[in-house]
Order: structure tokens, then sequence, then C-alpha cells
């Protein structure tokens, strides 16, 4: 198994890696500090610009925006998605292939299609209102456009992400613990709050990271819910990059990597081997 | 003595601590139940309103004037969606096998180099999985557009494949890599021992060994690059638009065919027959292993 022969095959590997992953960070890094017109580097000048323009208050919004709704997204989900997790996994119905299609079968229509497909149903006038009207019920309401509705939308396509890592971790719990705690004594509640909950806390964390970090960065979804009401960070990215200000979105792209490298630091300390995570 | 011990009132559970909890539990137990199905369906509401508006005869996404099954029939007639379900499958199909193929190879390398160097490069290999797509995307553009002075017409499927060949090959080697170090240390060793070399081994013993891995690792593989966004919004050029690229664009636009929906629920529709038919044959070849 460990043939030495086949170690060659791992180089390229960190050669691929090395290029495509590490060195953007320091040309991201390096466009930060000067002004430059799209990557050209005829005519570079050293500025700090960039750095101005993160004081601007548009940013400051976007990045408090961008906080609170990464944040309240994942402690919903973390919420929401024990309760499943923790249902399914007591319930009979123990089939962890049936739990993972039934989870996962969503996610393989087109992301920005379900999005916009909701975002019809968050409309005053939408497809099931006019079924209804013609029953003679009058019911819509319309939320498409504030900031409920992009929560709503960010919680409902990131809960999987948090519902199979915490379903995982329960799952590799052995059912002898639980008996054994309940024979020494203790109550249902005690025996879940002291047992159960802290075997679980892995997927937990892996879980809220996988909802932290894409709500964080994000464009798409608050763009299309929030009708352009709600300006995320990723949409300043989005639209800084659209403008050819390479170096402000560069900056930008540099300060959330340094929340992923912090969510990479606690995956490693938690989870070592990374189970929860696939 | 024996009168005075007569006189004990009778212990009950209570005096122990113990509480009566059966109906909180069962109301808590009603209350999780009702929670996940909400949970569910709340999933399932936007995939069900596709498929709804997929049979609507009207164009218009507010109303529904009757049962019409003219959009699947319409599906190819609307060029431009025609060519972005093209490219998107094409795209997909390529950078997923090439993602396996070359995935299986490095796990394999990755599996045989030392402890530390292990590590580092396992950290590397998280960075795709871990890091946001924009800057992923970002980060990819940069790299490619330091290029063009050497090739003025590059963005289009070709950084569009090997994009997505960058951020699907580490969920190949990720789900590959445990199936290795599960193996009999020396099935290897045996296998050479009966002369046959290195790379035929491999191909002869280890991967039958890792199959279930790489069969998992290409499935996850496939759905990234499939349903990605960001990073290809970024990394493609000349036209060359995947689905979900195209949405997007529409509906900035505000002119989503309905063609679409039909185009997805079909998706939806034959990756849930294929679901079933997979459960179907594998209980009826249990239940023939058994007689």
């Amino acid at each position: 198994m460990n043939n030495k022969a086949f170690r060659l095959l791992a180089k390229p590997y960190f050669v691929w890696l090395y290029v495509l992953a590490l060195v953007p960070v320091f040309v991201m890094l390096f466009l930060s500090f000067v002004k430059s017109e799209g990557i050209s580097f005829d005519e570079m000048t050293v500025s700090l610009e960039s750095f101005l323009l993160i004081k601007e208050r548009s940013t400051l919004v976007a990045f408090r925006n961008s906080l609170l709704f990464a944040l309240s997204t994942t402690v919903i989900s973390m919420v929401i998605g024990y309760f499943v997790a923790y249902r399914v996994f007591k319930s009979k119905f123990n089939n962890k292939f049936l739990v993972l299609t039934i989870l996962i079968l969503p996610m393989w229509s087109n992301l920005l299609l379900r999005t916009e497909a909701l975002g019809n149903i968050m409309e005053y006038n939408n497809i099931y209102t006019d079924l209804l009207s013609k029953a003679g019920i009058n019911a819509g309401i319309s939320i498409r456009g504030t900031s409920l509705a992009v929560l709503i939308g960010l919680v409902f396509t990131y809960l999987p992400f948090m519902i199979l890592p915490i379903y995982t971790a329960l799952e590799k719990i052995s059912v002898r613990l639980e008996e054994a705690s309940l024979d020494l004594g203790l109550t249902e509640f005690q025996t879940f709050w002291k047992v159960t909950f802290p075997l679980s806390l892995k997927g937990l964390i892996s879980g809220s990271i996988m909802v932290f970090l894409p709500t964080l960065s994000g464009f798409a979804i608050p763009q299309i819910l929030g009708k352009g009401n709600i300006i995320l960070i990723g949409n300043v990215i989005e639209e800084s990059f659209k403008n050819m200000n390479y170096n402000f979105g560069s900056l930008l792209a540099v300060i959330i990597l340094f929340f992923i490298i912090g969510a990479l630091l606690i995956i490693n300390k938690v989870d070592k081997d990374g189970e929860t995570l696939l | 003595m024996m009168k005075e011990t007569k006189n004990y009132p009778k212990a009950n559970l209570q005096d122990y601590g113990y509480k009566d909890r059966t109906r909180v539990n069962k109301y808590f137990k009603r209350f999780s139940i009702g929670l996940s199905v909400v949970v569910v369906l709340m999933m399932y509401l936007s995939v069900v309103t596709i498929a709804f508006q997929s049979v609507n005869s009207s164009t218009d996404i507010s109303s529904f004037e009757g049962f019409t099954l003219k959009w699947y029939f319409n599906m190819f007639s609307n060029r431009s969606l025609k060519n972005a379900i093209v490219n998107t499958i094409t795209v997909s199909v390529i950078a997923t096998l090439l993602a396996t193929v070359l995935g299986t190879l490095v796990a394999v390398g990755i599996n045989a180099i030392e402890k530390k160097k292990r590590q580092h490069i396992m950290i590397l290999n998280n960075i795709p999985v871990l890091n946001a797509d924009i800057v992923t995307g970002i980060s990819l553009m940069l790299i490619f557009s330091m290029l063009l002075p050497l090739f003025p017409y590059l963005f289009g499927p070709a950084t569009l494949i090997l994009a997505h060949l960058f951020f699907t090959m580490p969920y190949v080697v990720l789900s590959v890599l445990p199936k290795l170090r599960e193996t009999d240390k020396f099935l290897m060793d045996a296998a050479l021992d009966l002369g046959i070399r290195p790379y035929r081994a491999l191909y002869k013993v280890i991967v039958p060994a890792i199959k279930a891995g790489i069969f998992s690792g290409m499935l996850l593989a496939f759905t990234m690059s499939i349903d990605d966004f960001v990073i290809s919004y970024y990394n493609t050029g000349n036209g060359f638009d995947n689905l979900s690229i195209w949405i997007y664009g529409s509906i900035g636009r505000r002119s989503l065919t309905p063609s679409v929906y039909a185009f997805s629920t079909m998706v939806t529709l034959f990756t849930v027959l294929s679901l079933i038919g997979y459960q179907y044959l594998k209980t009826r070849r249990v239940k023939n292993e058994k007689h």
C-alpha cells in the first residue's frame, strides 16, 4: 500500500493547489495595496484608496448586514436543525439512505431557480393566491424585498447542511451510553443534556460553519429575494469586480478569507478527520 | 420494634425524586414531529412550486390558467436555454470524470506519503472545500487573467472546466482517502509478491477495494459541479453560459421562460425514479440472497 512509487502521484497536486489556492491570496493582497485598471500592470500605482472605501457607510452597512444575516441564519438553523435531526435519530425510521435522500433531493434542482420560485410565492399576487381567489378566498401577503424574505430563503436553503452533520454525529453515539446513564439514575432530560448533547457538539459545530460561511459571502439569494433592497458584502464584492475595481474587491475578498481561516482552525480542532464534514 | 416499622409511611417513587414527565414528553414529541414535518414541507415548497409552474399554460407566473404539457415539448425550442443546458452537462460530465480519475490517483499518492507532508496537503486540500465560492471564483479568475497575454481567448469552456475540476477534486480525495486507510495494508504487498507491477496492481487490486469511495466522491463532485453558480460566473467567457448563469441573467431581465421549470421538474422526477429503482433492485437482491 505504501509503495513509494505512488508518492509521485501526489506531487502535481501540491503544485496545482499552490498555484490555484495559495498564489491568488497573495495576488489579492497585492491588489489591495495598489490602484490599477483591472489587473493590467501598465498603470499601477501604490495606493491605499481601497482602505478608505472600507470606511464608507455603505460598506460598513453591508458588513453589518452580512454578519447579522449569517449569525441569525446560523442560530435559527441550529435550533430547528437540532430538533429535526434529533427527531429523526430517535424515530424508528432509521433508514439513513432515505433520510439523506429526502434532505438532499431539493438540492438537485438549481439553487437560483428554487430561490426564484420561493420569491414568486412571496409576492402579493402568486400562483397559489390566484387559485385561492378563484375559490373565493383572498389571502395574499407580500414579503419579497424585505429582510424577512431573505432570512427565510437563507434558512431553508442551508438547513440541510446543518441537519446532516448533526444527524451523522448523533448516529455515531452508542445506545449503550444512554442506557447506562438512565440506569445510573439520570432522568431523560439530564441524559440528553449530559451525555447525548456533548457528544453531538462536533456535528453542531461543523454544521454551523457550513451554514455561516456561505451565508456570510453569498450574493445571489439576497439579490433575488431582497430585490436589491438588502446589500450584503457579497453584493459589494460582485459590484466592484463588475466595475473593474479589482483593488477594492480583492481587499474585501481577503477580509472574507480571514473568517474562512478562522473556520478552518475551528474545524481542525474539533473534527480532525473531517468525519462530519461530508 | 415490629410495631414501629409498621408506622412508617409507604414510600413512593416521587419521594426518590422521580417526576412523572410522560405528559410533557408526549407534548414535546408531538411538537418536534410537527416542526420536522413543517421543515420538510418548507424545503419542498420551492420544488413543488417549480413543478406547478411547469404545467401552467400561462407565461404569467402569478396566475394559473390551465393544465398544459407544452413547456415540456418546447423545452429545447428556446435556443439559449438549450445551449445553457448542453453546456452545463458537458462541463459537469468532463469535470466530474477528470476529477474522479485524477482525484483517486492523488488520494493514492497522498496515502503513500509520510504523515507530516500528508497533513500539510490535507490542509491545502480543504481550502477549496471550505472557501467561500466568491473568493474561489475570484482567485481562479485572477490566475486565469494573468495568463491572458499568452492566451487571449482563454476564458470560455476551458477555464470553466478547469475551475470545476479545481473545486470538485478535493471532494473525491476526501471520500477516497478513508477507504484507502480501511483497506488491508498487505493487499498491495501480496499483489506485488505474486509478480504484478505496481501500477497494474493499483488498477487490479486497490481500485476494486475502494470502489465505494470513488463512486460517492464522483456523485458529490457531479452534484457540486452541476449546481454551481458563483465560481462559474467569474470563470466563463465568450457567451458560454451554464444553466445557473443563464437563470441568473433571465431573472435579472425578468424573462424566465416556463421551459426551464419544465426542465428542472424533469430532472427531479428522473432523480426520484432512479433512486426508487435503485432501492427496489437492492432490496430484491437482498431477498434473493436470503433464499
